[in-house]
Formats: structure tokens, sequence, C-alpha cells
């Protein structure tokens, strides 16, 4: 009998055959890695053939469940996507929300595992009736919000589908899983399932999942709900993540033209607020309207801020969209850039990613490195061509920035790669890391690359608690901790907007696990749960050819100092970086080179 | 900052005086605090109260009373030894201390290898308790304290000084915009100098709020106040200045410190705490 919150079981396809077994997951792995982006880590690490390229058929894609999941905990419908990034080389484990996530679990397991590569373009088919295979022939080509409505109307009630757009089937090393108009979206997700030839999964909910202590979990969501209405969450219910823009261009933290400035001339512009209208972002981008906010399911926070884009188009409009496609580009014109992020949906490829690369092969051509005199920084025409000529790989250059900028830069050479704006190959956010150095460590050092979902050390720069330009101790116990939060938020899974409204959070998030599992869990226990996922992650890019040189930050961001409106220079040396590395290094039992002892690893259970 | 003087003509201990919601020596260092890069010591009598002080100031004890800015100067150098190479020396009661005066004369000692004080002498008097000093005068300034040569100007003698007179300072564009008549190194030595001091009124800032920070009650701004810390500033807009909210001074310094002193010209931009995105 499986604890609470689980089927105690994940289900493994082999699409290349078209069978499927049923895989049991002992509860001491449940209880070790909770679930999402934990248990994602330790099924990968399980089934995935070591060294195995992450486009071809040896190399696992799994949709991780949680605990939580299907629970009346807020932000709780979420789900991992976790593979072997195509992007990187190592770990992915991108989060979404949506009702795939219940649906996907109601089919009676813990985790969806896909091997192999189907024999012509499909979609796979999970529910109370087993797995098949049908043809997705008729599908090609299509968005994934068309395949979404397309497959729902084929396939009747019921049916939630994950899909794939253009660019996952021509293999865009960064194009994104989606599914209800969210994405599953860093590293390069629908690439590998492109590579399986699977235009969709789509899951239909056959079973029921009992939680331990029903009334505990009742009066624990009550009360989140409560919560979840609170200030901490304000930013996000009132005005979106879009409310970023004005505030981190205010205290030069908002990347620009590739990093080769922290603030963007454009920002009020694209924000809809003028310099008098500090506050005033997202309520309106340039006569184009706030339409609507919406919430994915089983959420009260509700963060969506939609635009209408001219006279017909919808759009969602966050923070890292808009400053990848904007200032990251140099464009300020917030029609173009919410037309960019509405052109990265249809093709399905992740803003973040595509925007860097864009931004590093403006730079690139206006150094003469790259022959593409029309792709200039600021050229709102030249953005959406180049988008379209990745998604469709239609040209020599299209095909180039397909492969992200990391790949790119190596083709391209002329020590375009000090400036290619990627950690480990995966292209960076919107948080400048030499006016933020608790974030520089947390991008550097994290096991996904990139990505400040992993690693919200940012948190800590800007709560005043630490000096964000002078790097140092108290930086690095504050990514240690930021990052232990969020292995443990991604795996049970609760959303990150959330973590705001929680006072004492290992404590609290114990109670709720141990609410829906029956287990009785602490907050030490997931404080060693936590490290637990971290190291596993670690141990597992080690195991795919990690280096100590992977943990590290472009060139750009250690030798081009920035000077600040207030006068002041910021600089992130790579002594500096060096020594919190070292102890980011220390701090997490690894050897000077970054490496966990034997004794660690066996301990990870993973073997 | 030297805060162990006798305060003989103003009565009463200066460091513990209020100005504009604060106290003088809170004021002064956390004015220092803002500038510097190192530690901000006070120096203090053996066994003297001192008002609370910002987050990270360390206490040096004086361990002679009664000897003198010297002592006091020797006492504050040593306790900066291997932190730091170069120091700003303060006494506690300046509240018109710019953080642009601080700059300007640590930025013309760091520029000058061949000079050990950078010595202001502004308004017409020699300011010792307003300039910068290389830490390793601390020997010297020990020595001359023994020999019973207590004034900073024994110290002068045997080092190289590089005096800067008002214009000199005022090479410096912020500094003349911000502190024109240099009031920085006004003291209060007497109740009457702090009923005049009393009788200013908080600095001229600017004021910007972000996010929901704006969406709660005033306008994004910017908004010209008066204030002479954070929190007052938040006061003058009706920001509730609590943990959801932090402060970016000028741009780049984030705090929650309701106390955190501010000067003329500067910028608060108020934002939301909750960052992510």
């Amino acid at each position: 009998m499986p604890a609470g919150g689980y089927f105690g079981r994940a289900l493994v396809v082999d699409v290349t055959s078209g069978t499927s077994r049923s895989q049991p997951l002992p509860d001491g792995v449940l209880r070790g890695y909770i679930g999402g982006s934990g248990l994602g880590t330790w099924l990968l690490y399980q089934m995935g053939t070591p060294g195995a390229d992450p486009l071809g058929p040896a190399a696992p894609l799994a949709f991780v469940f949680s605990p939580l999941v299907g629970t009346p905990l807020t932000t709780s419908a979420k789900f991992a996507v976790v593979a072997k990034s195509p992007l990187t080389g190592m770990l992915t484990d991108a989060l979404a929300s949506s009702q795939f996530a219940i649906a996907g679990k109601l089919t009676g397991h813990d985790a969806i595992v896909i091997d192999g590569r189907a024999p012509e373009l499909s979609v796979l088919l999970v529910d109370g009736d087993g797995t098949r295979l049908i043809t997705a022939a008729h599908l090609t080509g299509l968005t994934a919000a068309d395949t979404d409505r397309r497959l729902r109307s084929e396939l009747g009630r019921g049916w939630r589908v994950a899909a794939i757009g253009p660019a996952g089937e021509r293999g865009v090393r960064y194009a994104t899983i989606s599914h209800d108009g969210r994405h599953a979206g860093r590293g390069g997700l629908g690439a590998v399932m492109g590579a399986k030839n699977l235009k969709a999964i789509a899951v239909r909910a056959a079973a029921k999942v009992a939680t331990a202590d029903p009334a505990a979990v009742l009066a624990a969501a009550r009360d989140l709900r409560e919560r979840s209405f609170g200030p901490a969450t304000a930013k996000y219910r009132e005005l979106g993540t879009l409310a970023n823009l004005l505030a981190f261009n205010a205290i030069s933290a908002l990347p620009s033209r590739n990093f080769q400035s922290a603030t963007f001339d454009g920002t009020a512009e694209l924000a809809g607020g003028a310099a008098g209208n500090a506050g005033g972002a997202a309520e309106d981008i340039d006569g184009m309207r706030r339409v609507a906010r919406s919430s994915c399911a089983s959420c009260t926070i509700g963060c969506e801020h939609i635009y209408r884009v001219g006279k017909g188009r919808k759009v969602r409009a966050e923070y890292e969209n808009v400053f990848a496609l904007g200032p990251m580009c140099g464009v300020s014109e917030p029609g173009a850039v919410l037309a960019a992020s509405a052109r990265c949906d249809d093709l399905g490829i992740d803003t973040i990613s595509a925007g860097g690369t864009i931004a590093w092969a403006m730079e690139c051509a206006q150094r003469g490195l790259i022959d593409a005199p029309w792709l200039r920084f600021g050229d709102a025409d030249a953005l959406l061509r180049a988008l379209d000529e990745i998604g469709a790989r239609s040209t020599p250059l299209g095909s180039l920035l397909a492969e992200g900028s990391r790949r790119a830069s190596a083709t391209v050479g002329g020590g375009s790669g000090a400036f290619a704006p990627h950690v480990k190959g995966l292209e960076m956010p919107g948080y400048e890391p030499r006016t933020l150095h608790a974030m520089a460590l947390g991008l550097a050092v994290n096991a996904r690359g990139a990505d400040h979902n992993r690693s919200g050390a940012y948190e800590a720069d800007l709560s005043g608690d630490l000096v964000r330009l002078d790097g140092g101790e108290a930086h690095v116990t504050a990514a240690v901790e930021t990052e232990d939060r969020a292995a443990v938020m991604d795996s049970l899974i609760l959303c990150k907007f959330l973590r705001g409204v929680f006072t004492d959070p290992f404590t609290e998030w114990a109670a709720l696990l141990s609410g829906v599992t029956g287990w009785d869990v602490t907050g030490r226990e997931l404080r060693d749960t936590a490290r637990r996922i971290v190291m596993a992650k670690r141990v597992y890019n080690i195991r795919e050819g990690w280096q100590p040189a992977d943990d590290w930050l472009p060139d750009r961001l250690l030798n081009e100092p920035l000077s600040l409106p207030s006068g002041r220079v910021a600089a992130l040396t790579a002594d500096r970086l060096r020594a919190m590395i070292g102890s980011y290094y220390a701090m997490r039992g690894l050897d000077p080179q970054g490496r966990p002892d034997r004794t660690a690893v066996d301990d990870l259970g993973l073997a | 900052m030297l805060a162990g003087g006798q305060s003989s003509r103003m009565g009463r201990p200066k460091s513990g005086l209020e100005w504009h919601g604060s106290t003088l020596l809170r004021r002064t260092a956390g004015i220092m605090a803002r500038v510097t890069s190192g530690p901000v010591v006070v120096v203090r009598a053996p066994g003297q109260g001192l008002p609370e002080l910002p987050e990270g100031v360390l206490v040096a004890d004086d361990p002679r009373e009664g000897r003198g800015p010297l002592q006091g100067i020797a006492a504050g150098l040593a306790a900066l030894s291997g932190r730091a190479e170069i120091a700003f020396v303060a006494s506690t009661d300046m509240p018109f201390l710019h953080p642009a005066f601080i700059r300007r004369v640590l930025g013309v000692l760091a520029q000058s290898e061949g000079t050990d004080v950078a010595l202001p002498v502004a308004r017409g008097y020699k300011q010792p308790l307003a300039a910068g000093y290389r830490v390793w005068l601390a020997e010297a300034a020990e020595r001359l304290v023994k020999e019973d040569r207590l004034r900073p100007a024994f110290l002068f003698e045997e080092s190289r000084v590089r005096t800067l007179d008002d214009a000199a300072l005022k090479q410096d564009p912020v500094l003349a915009a911000l502190d024109p008549d240099l009031d920085s190194v006004l003291n209060v030595n007497t109740p009457g100098d702090y009923a005049a001091a009393r009788a200013r009124p908080a600095p001229e800032v600017t004021v910007q709020l972000f996010g929901t920070v704006a969406k709660g009650g005033a306008s994004g701004g910017p908004h010209l106040v008066r204030a002479a810390t954070v929190g007052a500033a938040a006061d003058a807009v009706a920001v509730v200045f609590d943990r959801h909210v932090t402060a970016a001074l000028n741009g780049d310094q984030i705090t929650r410190d309701r106390m955190t002193p501010l000067a003329a010209g500067d910028t608060v931009f108020f934002l939301s705490a909750d960052a992510g995105g």
C-alpha cells in the first residue's frame, strides 16, 4: 500500500515498440525524492543510459507528478518534465502547471517515462485502458495550441494534452512542451519529445488517489489559500512578474543588449509607465490593453496577465519573455516584443534561450562575425525574422541559432564564446550577475545551467540583508539556502510565487507532506531531502560528463565591469567568483573540484 | 568615528543627540557605512554608553580617556589595521556630512600614492576630524600620544599631507552640486549650534515607487520629499515599509533598515521585496 498521495509506480513506455510496463517505486525512494524534480532526477539516473545522446532513443523523457497533485492545496497542479538536455548535455527539469498534471497523475502513476523513438510522428495516449500510439501525421507542423485543440476535439472529454510545436519537430535545442498555454520551457524538452517522434501525449484520469489525513489537508489548503491572497503574492496577483522590468532597470539588474549594459533606455516604453509612472507596469503596453488575468489550474494567486496584440491575438506577458525579447535584443517596441513572444509560443521555443541566442547573434553581426547585416540590436523586424528562421531551420543562420548560443559560438569562433550568454549551454535569465552577486553564484553552480528557478539567490541580493555588489560568504550561504528551498518546492510541487507566505518553510512544508502522505516528516528531514536532491542532480551531471569548468559564468561578466548611474562600479571578478564557488563546494560537502566523495554518492540511494 | 569626546561645551554626550529622527552617532556611522566598503569603527571612551548603531558597525575602546582626538585617531586606525589601507576619520557631531564629501576625500587619498593624509581645509579651517588617513599611521599616532604630543598637527608634521581647500574639494561636481557650502564639516559643539542644526530641515530627496508599492497609495513618482532616513522617506509618501518592501538607495545599495540615513540629492526607490519572476 503506497503512502497517501502516491500510486507507488511509474509507467514506462517504449514508443519504439509501443509497449509499456509498470515500475514499482519503493516507499523509500518516494520519501527520499518526494516527486517532481526530485523524483525525476532519481528516475533519470536509474533509467537513462550513461552518455546517451539527449536526442537519441536511449534518452528517457519523464513526466513526473507529485504527492500534492490532486489535493486542494493551492498551486499544486504542477508536474516536472525531466530529461537530459540537448542544450546542456546535463539534467534539465522544467516545471509547468495545468490540468495535465492532475489527469496525468490520475492515470494511476506517479510518473510517465518515455523511451525509444516511435516509427512515425505519433501521439501517445495514456488512460485507464493502458497506453497506445496513434498517428500524428495530420498534426505535423501545427502549433502546440492547435494540436491541443485538435486532439481534444478528436479524443473527446477528459483528455488533457501536452504537445510540441514545429520547433520541437525540427529539433530546435530549446524547444518547449506546451499544455493549456503553459510551457515546460527550459532546456529543450520539446526537442527531446520531437526526437522520440512524439507530437503529443494525451492523458485521461482513470483512478483516484487518497491522502492520509484528508481533514488536515483540507484545513491546510484553506489556510494556504487565505495566505495566498495576502501581501506576499500581491505583486504577482496585481501586476504580474512584468513589474520587475522597471524595478530591475532602476537598480541596474536588467541585462540589455546581450549583457552589454544593466539598464535599458526603452524600459519605460516597454513597461507602459513613463518615468513619472514608475509603478505603472503591466497596466497598458503602448495602446495594447491588459485584457484578462488568469490562473494556472488549482491556483489562487492568478499571476497571468494577458494582453491583446493589435485587434486579435492575446498574449501572456511575463518578465522573462519581455526581458529576453525586449532589452536583451535592444527592442523597445512593446507590440513587437509581444508579437515575438507569441511567435515563440507558436513555434514552441523557450523565450529566454531564443532571446539570448538572437542577442548573441546580433552582437556577432555587429562585430562582423556573422554575415547578417540585417540582424541589428533594436530591430524588431530582425527579431521576428530570426525567430522564424530558427523555428523553421530554414536557413543556415536559422539552423545555427537553433543550436543555442554555446554551440553556435563554437561554430562561429572569433572570440564570440566570451559573450555567449549561457551557463552550461543554457541561456541566462534576466538577472544581472555583476550587480547580484549571490545570484551570480547561483547561476554558476546550478545543475540545470543559467537558471532563476532552481536558484533563487537573487532574493538575498534584493533583500537588503547582504551587499549585493560585494559577494562573499553571506552570498554563498544564501545561494545554498535558496537552492535547497527550490529543491523541495520543485519536488512537492508548490509554486515559487507562494514562497513568501511561509514563515518557517521547511517545517510548514513538512506538515503539508505529512498530512498528504501519512509520514511523520520533519523540517529537518526535508532539509536533508533538499540536499539529497541537489546532490543527486550534480551526481547525474558528473556521470554525463560535467567538468569543473562548467560551473562558471561567461567571460564578459567577469571582465567587463559595469558603471552604475550612482557612480559606483559593479565588478564580478574571476577571483571573487572562484572564491564563492570554493565556499559553495565546501558548504555542500564537495571536494575543491566540486565532486562528492564515494560515501556521499552511496548515501543518495541512486545505485 | 570618534565618539569619545567630553562634550563639555554641549553639556551632554553629543553622540546621543537627536536629529530628524536619528541620533548624530547613528546618522554619521550610517553615512560612512554607505560610502565605504570596509568596516565602520566607532571609538568610544572606556565604559562610555552608546546609542544604537547600524548593524555591522564595530566598537573600539579608547584605552585612555581624555587624551584628545589623536588618541582616538590612533585607536580607530589600529582597529582597522589589516582590514583597510585608508580610512575616513569623522567626529560624531556632523549632521550634514555628505557621502559625496567622504567619497571625494577618500578618492584623493586613494589616488595619491605619496600622500598619507588627505586633509580638507574647508570653510577656512583644517578639518582633521573630517579627513582621510593611511591606516598604518596608527603606529605614529600612538607614539605621539605616548610622547604627550596630543594634537593632530603633530601627526601631520611627520606625514605627507595633501590639503584640499574648498575649490579642490568642489572639483568633484557631485559634491559641488549636493553640498555647495561644504556643510559636511559643520559640527555642533554648543547647545546653540545644536539648536541651529535642528532648525534646518531634513535633506531633500527623491522617492520613486515601483510595482505594488505604488499600487498601494501614492503614485509612482518621482516625489520630492524632506527626509533624513529611509523610514521618514517611506512615511512621507505613505509607504508601509514592512517585510514586503525594500529600499534601494541611488539605484544600488538595498536596505530594509528604516534608520538608514539619507543625504541631499539621494534617490530612494521603494520596491517589492517579492522579486521573483
